[in-house]
């Protein structure tokens, strides 16, 4: 499955996600390309009902999860009644149409 | 670094300004402050415009430039500042360095916005431009967003309740009634945006736990401060209102790279950077502006700003004492919630509302005996952060 891509700093094993070019603990500079592994946990969310142009629906739920090689990031929650701290299931979907263009993202649901 | 006075402020009415253009709005703001300052035919040596995305709200850009034209301020220097919401901010404090470091004597500082320009998801969608683009914004992350996934964990680590974020609410806008330059002129009440069974219908959910009476306007608006070394202000005999501490700092792009995401290190590090340079403390402060784009921020950034332990924040707002009349009134002008927010003139418009306060000029909404005055102008969100320490010399 296609999947976001963090990075690991070479010297101190800090992950980072999105990329930066100096890393955030110790300033390193090599990384190492990791992908998040596991399944995750829901750290907060919001479910929006007031989307930008672009995106015709409400309701969208929105959250922060962390996967279990300590991976972390924004996805779109498929959950129909999301708590936090609960199990998510990640996978690799459309979540917006920008110009035209399909954009694929992290999705994150409750069912396997 | 030589003092910096603030020897005019000038604003216009925020709302819906269907009839001006951006240029017109900083215009209009720029000379109320120069008249204030009576300014005369004295020459100005720079000009800086916050403002954070004319070109997409406007399809206008260097509007610094325009603005120097609309005003025959030849030959000068004019540049536009952009740090998000806190392109007010930033562009007082590149006006306090240039007059504090002698290279120049009068800066005409003004920030503007016109966001009703364009459609609300446009706006929503335009603000949301400052998200990480590929991280955040393709999932159609909001501020709103942004304040949602914060505030619940944020309430549920300190305390806060929704009815906490209603008093904020309902005391801001209480504020904004006495103030003739506020968008939002409307009385609310507990029962009507949170308690009522039916209270959903007038505050329905932007993004859980944010609801529509947590969030500000969308507004369009312009403010300006001139700034003088004391030397003209004295000059001028304008009153000696001074910019006493200048702080600011900057936090991860995401909140997911923040080790502990209801930290605010940006607000902490910046206040207390502004209390440093100005050789005071929190308890000092006599009146504070803070950036409630959402309720919830006004009672995160009162603690991180140093005036309330964690978890205070909420009890003082339920003791009164962010109230016009209490110990610490907090957005006597209404606030973001209820002032509004055109986003690139926020920064100025607290720094213009601390300024009427500590000369007096503050009509019904005035804090007695008003000294010391904090602003905090909260960018991204809070990944780029200015506070101000003004204090008025005696």
């Amino acid at each position: 499955m296609k999947t976001i891509t963090a990075y690991q700093c070479v010297n101190c094993q800090h992950i980072m996600y999105p990329h930066h070019y100096s890393c955030l603990n110790c300033n390193g500079r090599e990384f190492e390309e990791i992908h998040p592994s596991g399944n995750a946990k829901l750290l907060t969310y919001t479910i929006v009902n007031e989307l930008p142009w672009g995106i015709d629906e409400r309701g969208r739920v929105l959250g922060v999860v962390e996967f279990e090689n300590g991976v972390k990031a924004l996805g779109l929650i498929e959950a129909d009644r999301p708590k936090i701290g609960m199990k998510l299931y990640p996978d690799w979907k459309v979540v917006r149409v920008i110009g035209g263009v399909e954009t694929f993202g992290l999705t994150l649901s409750s069912k396997k | 670094m030589r003092p910096v006075v603030i020897s005019g402020v000038g604003m216009i009415p925020f709302g819906r300004r269907d009839e001006d253009s951006l240029v017109d709005m900083l215009a209009a703001a720029g000379l109320r402050a120069m008249d204030d300052a009576k300014l005369g035919d004295r020459s100005i040596d720079a000009v800086y415009v916050g403002n954070m995305a004319s070109g997409l709200f406007n399809h206008q850009v260097s509007v610094a430039s325009a603005l120097v034209d609309r005003l025959n301020l030849f030959p000068a220097a004019a540049e536009r500042i952009e740090n998000g919401p806190a392109s007010g901010g930033s562009a007082i404090k590149n006006g306090f360095l240039a007059i504090a470091s002698g290279y120049y004597d009068v800066v005409l500082v003004v920030g503007g916005e016109k966001m009703r320009e364009v459609i609300g998801p446009k706006a929503t969608d335009v603000v949301a431009c400052m998200t990480h683009p590929e991280t955040e914004y393709i999932y159609g992350v909001t501020l709103p967003a942004m304040a949602g996934m914060f505030a619940r964990l944020y309430m549920d680590q300190y305390g806060v309740t929704r009815k906490h974020l209603a008093q904020v609410a309902i005391k801001n806008q209480e504020n904004g009634l006495l103030n003739p330059y506020a968008h939002i002129q409307m009385k609310i009440t507990m029962e009507g945006i949170l308690t009522h069974p039916q209270a959903h219908i007038n505050s329905p959910i932007v993004a859980d736990p944010i609801h529509l009476y947590d969030c500000c306007p969308v507004s369009d608006g312009a403010a300006a401060v001139l700034l003088t070394s004391e030397e003209i202000a004295k000059e001028l005999e304008a009153p000696l209102v001074r910019i006493a501490g200048v702080g600011q700092a900057t936090d991860t792009h995401t909140l997911q790279e923040r080790s502990d995401p209801t930290d605010l290190k940006a607000v902490t590090i910046s206040s207390q950077k502004a209390f440093e340079m100005a050789g005071l403390e929190p308890k000092d402060i006599d009146v504070a502006e803070l950036h409630d784009a959402f309720t919830i921020l006004e009672i995160a950034e009162s603690e991180h700003a140093g005036f309330f332990p964690k978890g205070g924040g909420a009890k003082a707002l339920e003791k009164g004492e962010t109230r016009i009349g209490g110990k610490l009134p907090i957005n006597p002008s209404g606030g973001l919630k209820a002032r509004g927010h055109p986003v690139g003139a926020t920064g100025v418009a607290q720094v213009v509302e601390l300024v009427w306060q500590l000369r007096g000029e503050a009509g019904e909404r005035q804090v007695k005996g008003a000294k010391n005055g904090f602003s905090l102008n909260f960018g991204g969100f809070g990944n780029n952060v200015l506070a101000f320490v003004v204090r008025r010399e005696s």
